[in-house]
């Protein structure tokens, strides 16, 4: 496999019959951190989920490489088996189905290996104290009654277990106190090693305070209208997103 | 004696909800003239028939048929422009005018808006009857709403019909107040055809004495995208009685579409008694459809609070219930009509 | 779950077809004289003989229930109504024939037994053919036979209480049963008697063109308790069977009685079951079911809540697939101050299946102080199914707090994306959303029927979802 870990030529996404991406350029190369900003209807969260493949995107052009394979047609589990993890804006709360569970059995189709129970439960042990989790959590139904702190937490949890080669963060830190955000920046360096790559989509600068990014993105209505290096997440904060519309 | 107001779908025998058996109403024949309907908007009238169709449901072909046949008031209302002011009808039953039996029905044009209050009084002498049927035709994109009120007496004979069709876009609000009669018996069906149409429906009721209330509300989810929405609020003191039947049916092809329907009845009395069947009919997967349904009384806590504050027993009772239905009295827009409506709130539950 | 888990399972355990072969069987439809010689063949007293006739007279006077679904293809005249095993009641499966041993082995009872159970009953078309209590329960005065010896033995404890709490004239095919009734478990647990683990009586209708009438009385003495399971299959077969049992539950003062059923009839079976529990001061009885099989199901447990203080729950799943229609769900009457009820009713439709909850909550008079609350919740798995919700309430008094909530729909395209973002096959985010929806029901189960219970589904599941 090459040093190109993701890589995103030209790709238009509509979302119920509206043109939201028009001509996205983006590529991600083990190590590195990229981070997506934007103002809100930019379409940040359409191209988290249109390299997921979210049926409710329809791709109109474009393309999808991830290492030196073609995903933008896969269906989302495969790309996820492939090693692509987003963690999710508003994470969906699924009713009978434990934490515990439902990681074992993700891991397991991740890996392709069974897993084993009882390391597995120290694992998850683990990575919930390092998290600031409650441990009872592991046997409460996925995301239900979840705070949204503990939503946000959940999913830093599974990028650990699961431990892919690109993790997408779409909003992790929206909504989040000072104390989660530096708990969740803190799992996010847990994960982060010099052969994966992490793409945080956000709106504001707070999580950057306690990470350090590769490349900052500007995405205006469609398009990524500036790159650079993490004084322009600065600029933007201090200046907004008016000069770019 | 006569059976009316069969469910959609039937339960039980022996849960008496099916329908209601009314035992000593005789179907007159004969009837005397109508003389006392007051309408504020004569442009709206039209002189074409007034549609003497089959009802889906209707209460009963004994009801339906004497309207058909036998009617003393035919109103039609085309609504071909927009109205700021509402179009109000009135009928009152006195000594002189003991018997209405109307055929109402209300067309409105294509993206046309419109406000309609429909309100039935009388004074206090026994024996009145009212059969009426409402014919709603909402065409595409058209907008309206309607208030059905009955502030008749609590010996009156009470029976309404409502059928509605809705075409695409189209949207009908409605408010049922229902305070009158001995016996209050309503069908409601809605035909929600065209897509994205939308039907609310906010109803209030209030029964004393022996007053008994039957409500059958059905709407039926056709096009794609259309929405229901039912609500429902009583009081029920002394030994009144009450029978709420709702049912939301989402038909094949009613794809992405909604329905919801809430159901409270407050007892104020511990003779008073809920009867409720609230129905969700599924054919479609691709909708959502939600009801609830709740009884109990008055909050013992909020009841002590208010009359902290200085109210007798009764004052803050009715507190309660105007608290309770505040949500729906909001939604008429008409100051006059709100008033008039709380007036008679206060007054019944004296 | 793992997937290899889902592979294990073989569909055809529920679908073994012994040979037709019995001792008697009768001669089709319903006549005084059918009944009579089924009473003969039971070796009957005079008094059951009696019952059974006038029985017979109540049926044909009742009608059919104008409700529901369509019973229009159930004649009698083509149900034999007592199939005799070609076998006697025997307490050790060594004496079973070996085709029934083999099928209840497959079904994992007597497996069951030596691990989870305290006592087993097994039926066998009309007749039990095995019926074992362990030892320090007999000890304890813990009475669990089948209903036939239960007569001979118990006469006025089963005269009491015998067709009591459901009376024939209920309806139609109650009246049935009391005319033609053979086999089921007759249980009296004592005063103060607890029975830990649960006892359980299996009923397997093989004969083509039957039915089953089990009864099942259950009296739970002041302060005892118990759990029962039931569990019911048969293989399937082109023309209708019938099932019209009769499940009588006393729970006395300060007891409790647990009812789990795990009914997994064929797609043949009209399931016309009846059953009632009368609950005294401060008892409780709670019911759980998994109703699965079965081409029509009528099926709606009722408490009678007659006792201060008395409490019921119902926790229960309908799974409708193709050619099913389960029109389930739950009676309850509040007769008492102080009494509560909590239900909790879950179905899924797929594959052109119906699932209808059709319920009763009557508060009388003088329920004072009652609480009922209840919640249903249907899940279309596609738009060629049915899913109907029709609950009656009945309030007759205010000092109540009654609430009844209900949700139909889909299973949310953002849930399976969300769960194939995490590397799972549609197919099986499908089927991890309908476990979890099932699960509050499976959780209630001991822990081999709710593996039972998720097999089914996932069976139930194969080639619906995907």
């Amino acid at each position: 496999m090459s040093e190109n870990l993701l890589e995103i030529k030209d790709l238009y996404v509509n979302a119920e019959e509206k043109e939201i991406l028009k001509g996205i350029n983006l590529k991600i190369n083990k190590g590195e951190i990229h981070v997506i900003m934007g103002p809100n209807g930019s379409g940040k969260s359409t191209t988290a989920n249109a390299i997921l493949n979210n049926p409710e995107y329809k791709k109109e052009k474009g393309k999808i490489i991830f290492g030196d394979e073609d995903i933008t047609n896969l269906k989302t589990d495969e790309i996820a088996r492939k090693g692509i993890f987003m963690s999710f804006q508003l994470p969906e709360e699924i009713p009978g189905v434990s934490v515990t569970n439902f990681l074992k059995y993700a891991k397991n189709k991740s890996t392709g290996k069974p897993v084993k129970i009882f390391e597995f439960r120290e694992e998850l042990k683990k990575y919930m104290e390092e998290l600031n989790m409650n441990s009872k959590n592991m046997e409460r139904s996925l995301n239900v009654g979840f705070s949204g702190g503990e939503k946000k937490k959940n999913e830093i949890l599974q990028l650990l277990v699961l431990n892919p080669k690109l993790a997408i963060l779409d909003e992790t830190d929206s909504g989040l106190d000072v104390d989660a955000i530096k708990t969740v920046s803190k799992g996010i360096e847990m994960f982060k090693n010099d052969e994966n790559g992490v793409l945080i989509i956000t709106h504001n600068t707070k999580i950057l305070s306690s990470l350090k990014a590769d490349y900052v993105h500007v995405l205006v209505d469609g398009r990524i209208v500036k790159t650079g290096t993490q004084e322009l997440a600065k600029e933007i904060e201090e200046n907004g997103y008016s000069q770019y519309k | 004696m006569i059976t009316v107001n069969e469910t959609p779908v039937r339960t039980a025998r022996n849960f008496n909800i099916n329908n209601v058996k009314l035992d000593e109403l005789e179907i007159q024949e004969e009837i005397m003239p109508f003389n006392n309907f007051k309408i504020n908007n004569n442009s709206v009238l039209s002189s074409e028939n007034v549609s003497n169709s089959n009802l889906i449901y209707g209460l009963g072909d004994k009801l339906e048929n004497q309207v058909k046949v036998n009617s003393n008031k035919k109103v039609k209302i085309v609504i071909n422009k927009n109205y700021a002011e509402p179009i109000e009808l009135e009928f009152e039953l006195d000594e002189n005018n003991s018997n209405l039996v109307e055929n109402i029905e209300i067309i409105a044009e294509e993206n046309k808006k419109a406000d309609v209050i429909i309100k039935y009084k009388s004074n206090n002498i026994d024996n009145l009857y009212h059969n009426g049927i409402i014919r709603v035709f909402a065409k595409k994109d058209s907008c309206i709403d309607i208030s059905v009120v009955n502030l008749l007496n609590e010996n009156a004979n009470n029976f309404i019909s409502i059928e509605n069709e809705l075409e695409e876009n189209a949207k009908i609000n409605y408010c049922i107040v229902d305070f009158g009669g001995k016996n209050s018996i309503t069908n409601y069906y809605s035909n929600l055809k065209g897509n994205c149409s939308e039907n609310k429906i906010n109803c209030i009721y209030l029964g004393k004495e022996n007053q008994l209330f039957d409500l059958n509300y059905i709407g039926e989810l056709h096009g794609e995208k259309t929405n229901i929405n039912i609500e429902v609020q009583g009081a029920l003191k002394d030994s009144a009685k009450k029978k709420f039947k709702g049912t939301i049916d989402f038909k094949r092809g009613s794809k992405k579409s909604k329905g919801n329907e809430n159901e409270f009845c407050m007892l104020l009395s511990d003779t008073a008694k809920s009867l409720a069947l609230p129905m969700l009919l599924c054919d479609e997967e691709d909708v959502e459809g939600n009801h609830s349904s709740a009884a109990g009384k008055v909050d013992n806590k909020q009841l002590f609070y208010i009359m902290s504050r200085g109210f007798d027993y009764k004052e803050a009772m009715k507190l309660i219930v105007k608290a309770r239905f505040n949500k729906i009295l909001e939604s008429i827009k008409d100051a006059k009509l709100k008033n008039e409506i709380i007036y008679e709130i206060d007054n019944r539950l004296d | 779950m793992s997937k290899s888990n889902i592979e294990e399972i073989n569909r055809n355990i529920y679908d073994i077809k012994n040979k037709d072969e019995y001792d008697f069987k009768i001669k089709k439809g319903l006549t005084p004289e059918i009944i009579k010689e089924i009473s003969k063949q039971k070796n009957d007293p005079e008094w059951m003989k009696e019952f059974r006739l006038k029985a017979l007279d109540v049926y044909n006077k009742l009608e059919l229930p104008t409700w529901g679904p369509d019973l229009s293809e159930l004649n009698m005249d083509d149900i034999a109504t007592y199939v005799k095993p070609k076998t006697g009641l025997s307490n050790s499966w060594e004496d079973v024939p070996e085709d029934i041993k083999d099928t209840f082995d497959k079904l994992g009872i007597p497996e069951a037994e030596k691990t989870s159970l305290a006592g087993v009953g097994a039926q066998y078309d009309s007749e039990v053919v095995y019926h074992s209590m362990k030892e320090e329960l007999i000890k304890q005065g813990v009475i669990y036979t089948d209903m036939e010896t239960a007569v001979r033995e118990y006469p006025d404890l089963v005269k009491e209480h015998f067709m009591k709490c459901v009376p024939v004239n209920d309806h139609k095919f109650v009246a049935l049963h009391g005319a033609v009734w053979s086999g089921g478990s007759f249980v009296y647990v004592p005063k103060g008697v607890k029975v830990d683990i649960p006892l359980q009586s299996y009923f397997r209708l093989n004969s083509p063109e039957s039915g089953q009438f089990e009864h099942t009385l259950i009296i739970v003495d002041e302060g005892a308790s118990l759990h029962f399971i039931e569990g019911c299959s048969a293989p399937k077969y082109n023309k209708v069977n019938l099932h019209a049992g009769c499940v009588e539950l006393y729970v006395k003062d300060n007891a409790y009685l647990r009812y789990s059923t795990i009914e997994n009839w064929s797609k043949n079976m009209l399931n016309l079951n009846t059953k009632k529990a009368i609950v005294g001061k401060n008892a409780k009885m709670d019911w759980v079911s998994g109703s699965f099989g079965s081409k029509i199901s009528m099926l709606y447990p009722m408490s009678i809540l007659n006792g201060e203080n008395s409490k019921t729950e119902f926790t229960g799943i309908s799974f409708a697939g193709k050619g099913q229609n389960l029109d389930n769900g739950f009676k309850v009457v509040h007769n008492a101050p102080n009494t509560s009820s909590l239900v909790n009713a879950k179905s899924i439709s797929k594959n052109g299946g119906t699932c209808t909850y059709r319920s009763l909550v009557r508060v009388n008079e003088n329920a004072k102080n009652s609480k009922c609350s209840v919640s249903c919740e249907s899940l279309m798995l596609d738009d060629i199914s049915k899913s109907d919700t029709i609950p009656t309430s009945d309030i007759r008094t205010d000092e109540i707090e009654f609430s009844h909530e209900a949700k139909i729909g889909k299973i949310s395209d953002k849930t399976i994306f969300y769960l194939m973002s995490r590397g799972i096959s549609e197919e099986d985010a499908k089927a991890m959303i309908v476990r979890g929806f099932a699960y509050p029901i499976s959780k209630e189960l001991p822990v081999e029927y709710a593996v039972e219970m998720n097999n089914l589904i996932n069976l139930e599941l194969e080639g619906a979802i995907g």
